[in-house]
């Protein structure tokens, strides 16, 4: 549907833009897709206690679902179009045969939207795990690019092999003026998981759309009195059972009083399909009886048992050390709020690490509970924070990492290097190196370097500049950490304590002062 | 791969030839030095006093120019090469008749802010220069020859040209004291460039040997004096409004140190540079022209 590719297109755009182009700040508008989202705006909302003004932009989906119905699923979302198309190519290559009529039910995504509530009443923030927009971008940013920008790197090595030397230096000269990062640890899984959700698409048409998606069953139950309804003209109609057959989303448009208005889409799949040009959809303020919002056995029963397994969830996400003492290597990118906060609030969208230069942020695994798996950390052997950049701080759609100006960012530490003394070239091996020196990027250095005596194998003894850290001027960006030529385990090395954002994992009493002494004035 | 040797091996005696040519022109200075308030008007008289572009590029040739854009820094951090030095070295190769101008380093930070912030990207494209990334699959181990460095990555992009010109900045440097034109050539290469320091001043000759420049233009308008290499505040700086520039790579550090008060001989690179060859640091022996404008 044009509808679904231009948006489509437009997320692609935002998606893009959603990096270091040249501009030290990129705007606000490249994570504007997020705040048309009322699940991530109610989920925020309610697990972070506070109101967003950018999220006043999810109104808009819910007053359109009022009228309208599910029109953002089936117009807008871009994950939507995504396992439309992905249906639309299983069913033409016969992988896909949908039933007569199918019977599965629709209910687990309603399940999933009370879970999803329920936990954010006690600060869980889940809803980036599933939240389409959510899904979509993480997968894009982690998977996705990565592996078409490996693509094409792989092919440039192709082309230059070839002799067409000019194509491949152009396409590699793009690759790099797009800084796309390539490496991600958690990269194959989410990549995996993404081309699972398509995949499911070959065992139903928009699998996620139907049964999974908690956005959807949002919407579905804000659409029970929207004014746009599916008419069938018995008249015309020939009872052919085409229309209910291939309806997308299990909306039965036939028999009409049947038709599941919280389930239609508005793909109109059934109008079109229909051999007698039977079907349409008119305006009608009459609303729809609440059975057939959805149809689907939500009886009160199974409501108030899964509210209650919502409930007993959250303690078993919170049996986790990270919440009471610090993780150590949980470097958090600058401006992150207090541990807390930060994963009350955090999507998981991986919007950030799209957006970091260096390709540092990482999806975290394990190190910040359940709950904080896929939220972002520096990785400072992959990659480190550049000095003069903030852009992750700008991309976050939801706040969690507050935006911030590039001084205001210096002024953050995320963390505290240290010195392996027994891995360190001069220390250990008392040859010269400084490379970790060299590369620190405050003025004056946080790295100092003094003459250390190191006695060698043969009995010698060397004298070699060694580093030395002065924690009051590090910030914790891991570029010692990065450049360090011991490979395998760096000799320095970053750890989260001391990071601003926490008022427990310090170091010295003396250390909580912002701005640091300077000798230069 | 055959292009690449023979490509190599033409620049590895091209260079050569070139420079006993130049060094037999009589009147023309070794050295020439110009002070002035315009960065791209002392570039463009340094190069007059030592006889013009035309001295050292040919009509067709495929020219690299290799700057120091190894930090995210803007200009007045005097991080990297000031850009309006290398903008009008590219006028002035592009003047000369040659085919290309190519800009390319193989920065530290990453490579797109270094090329953005440092405001080179922009004045070499205005100049009507080539501004290239370094591309991995045109980095390539090479035998370097060197006395301690056998063989290294290097940019193809930088090897496989006509000509090289070196164009530094001058800052300070906690390993080797200062960072000038030899330090320069480790933006040539590729690999673990950070496994260089461990014997950084053999690293140097053997790079600076390997990449014979035809020229090289030190900027010292704005000079880094602490924090090296990368300062990060304008009082890590100071003015000195200078361009040096030599066809000796090590005459033109000589006397960039001297601007820090360093004699040459405590530069142990420029000895050894001197051992093989590679130039005379001696001030007193060289020809030097200094201008003001």
């Amino acid at each position: 549907m044009a509808s679904q590719a231009v948006f489509f297109g437009l997320f692609l755009v935002l998606f893009f833009g959603a990096h270091y182009t040249g501009e030290d700040y990129i705007g606000s508008t490249v994570q504007r897709f997020f705040h048309f989202d009322p699940l991530l705006a109610l989920v925020t909302i309610v697990s972070a206690r506070l109101v967003y003004a950018y999220f006043a932009f999810a109104l808009v989906t819910v007053v359109a679902t009022i009228l309208f119905g599910r029109v953002f699923c089936g117009w807008v979302c871009p994950l939507g179009a995504v396992h439309q198309f992905s249906s639309f190519v299983f069913k033409k290559t016969k992988f896909l045969r949908p039933p007569r009529e199918d019977k599965a039910s629709l209910a687990p995504k309603y399940y999933i939207l009370i879970v999803v509530l329920v936990t954010a009443l006690f600060g869980l923030d889940l809803a980036g795990y599933l939240d389409p927009l959510s899904f979509l971008t993480r997968s894009f940013a982690l998977a996705v690019l990565p592996s078409v920008a490996q693509a094409v790197s792989g092919l440039t090595g192709i082309l230059y092999s070839l002799g067409a030397a000019g194509l491949a230096r152009t396409l590699s000269q793009a690759l790099q003026n797009w800084t796309i990062n390539v490496t991600f640890i958690q990269g194959f899984s989410v990549g995996l998981l993404f081309l699972g959700a398509v995949a499911l698409n070959a065992r139903k048409e928009r699998f996620w759309c139907r049964y999974l998606c908690p956005t959807g069953a949002l919407l579905g139950l804000l659409s029970r009195w929207n004014l746009l309804k599916l008419r069938i003209d018995e008249e015309k109609c020939i009872k052919c059972g085409l229309c209910t057959q291939h309806c997308e989303t299990q909306a039965h448009p036939y028999p009409n009083d049947r038709w599941k208005s919280g389930e239609c889409v508005y793909c109109e799949n059934c109008a079109s399909i229909c051999p007698t040009a039977a079907i349409g959809f008119r305006l009608s303020a009459k609303p729809e009886k609440l059975t057939n919002v959805s149809n689907v056995d939500l009886s009160r029963r199974k409501l108030i048992l899964t509210t209650i397994g919502g409930i007993i969830a959250v303690p078993f996400f919170r049996l986790t050390p990270s919440r009471k003492r610090a993780s150590l290597k949980l470097i958090r990118p600058p401006g992150a709020l207090a541990e807390d906060k930060f994963l009350a609030k955090c999507v998981k969208c991986g919007q950030c690490m799209r957006a970091c230069p260096t390709g540092g942020l990482q999806p975290v695994l394990a190190g910040a509970g359940p709950e904080g798996i896929y939220t972002p950390a520096l990785v400072p052997k992959i990659g480190y924070c550049e000095y003069y950049c903030s852009l992750c701080t700008q991309v976050c759609p939801t706040g969690a990492i507050r935006k911030l100006t590039i001084e205001e960012k210096n002024k953050i530490k995320m963390g505290t290097a240290w010195v392996n003394k027994s891995r360190c070239i001069p220390y250990v091996l008392g040859k010269p190196c400084i490379v970790c020196e060299e590369h620190c990027p405050v003025s004056p250095k946080a790295i100092k370097l003094v003459d250390v005596e190191t006695k060698l194998p043969d009995g010698t003894t060397s004298i070699q500049k060694a580093p030395v850290i002065d924690i009051e001027l590090c910030t914790g960006c891991g570029i010692c950490e990065n450049k360090c030529p011991v490979m395998d385990d760096p000799a320095i090395f970053v750890t989260s304590v001391g990071e601003t954002r926490s008022a427990t994992n310090r170091l010295l009493l003396d250390i909580a002062s912002e701005t640091p002494a300077d000798p230069y004035k | 791969m055959k292009g690449v040797a023979a490509a190599g091996l033409a620049l590895r005696f091209g260079p050569s030839a070139f420079a006993g040519q130049a060094a037999s022109i009589g009147p023309l200075p070794l050295l020439a030095t110009v002070e002035g308030e315009s960065p791209a008007a002392i570039t463009r008289e340094v190069i007059a006093a030592l006889g013009g572009m035309g001295k050292f590029v040919g009509r067709g040739d495929r020219v690299v120019i290799k700057p120091n854009i190894g930090w995210d820094r803007t200009p007045e951090m005097a991080g990297c090469t000031n850009p309006e030095v290398v903008k009008t070295l590219v006028e002035l190769v592009l003047e000369a008749g040659a085919k290309k101008a190519v800009v390319i380093d193989n920065t530290t930070n990453q490579a797109k802010r270094c090329y953005v912030r440092s405001g080179i990207q922009e004045a070499v494209k205005q100049a009507g220069g080539d501004m290239l990334f370094v591309d991995d699959y045109r980095v390539k181990k090479m035998a370097l020859k060197g006395e301690w460095l056998k063989e290294w990555e290097v940019l193809l992009d930088v090897i496989e040209s006509d000509k090289i010109i070196n164009v530094p900045i001058a800052k300070h440097h906690s390993l080797c004291r200062l960072t000038l034109g030899g330090k320069n050539w480790l933006g040539a290469t590729g690999g673990a460039r950070n496994q260089f320091h461990q014997s950084l001043d053999k690293t140097i000759v053997d790079l600076a040997a390997f990449f014979k420049p035809q020229l090289t233009v030190l900027d010292a308008y704005r000079i880094l004096v602490r924090n090296g290499p990368q300062g990060g505040r304008v009082s890590d700086t100071e003015l000195r409004k200078m361009i040096i520039a030599g066809a000796d790579p090590v005459a033109v550090d000589a006397m960039g140190a001297s601007l820090f008060g360093v004699e040459p001989g405590e530069l142990p690179y420029l000895g050894l540079c001197r051992e093989r060859g590679l130039g005379e640091f001696d001030l007193k022996k060289a020809r030097i022209e200094k201008r003001k404008i």
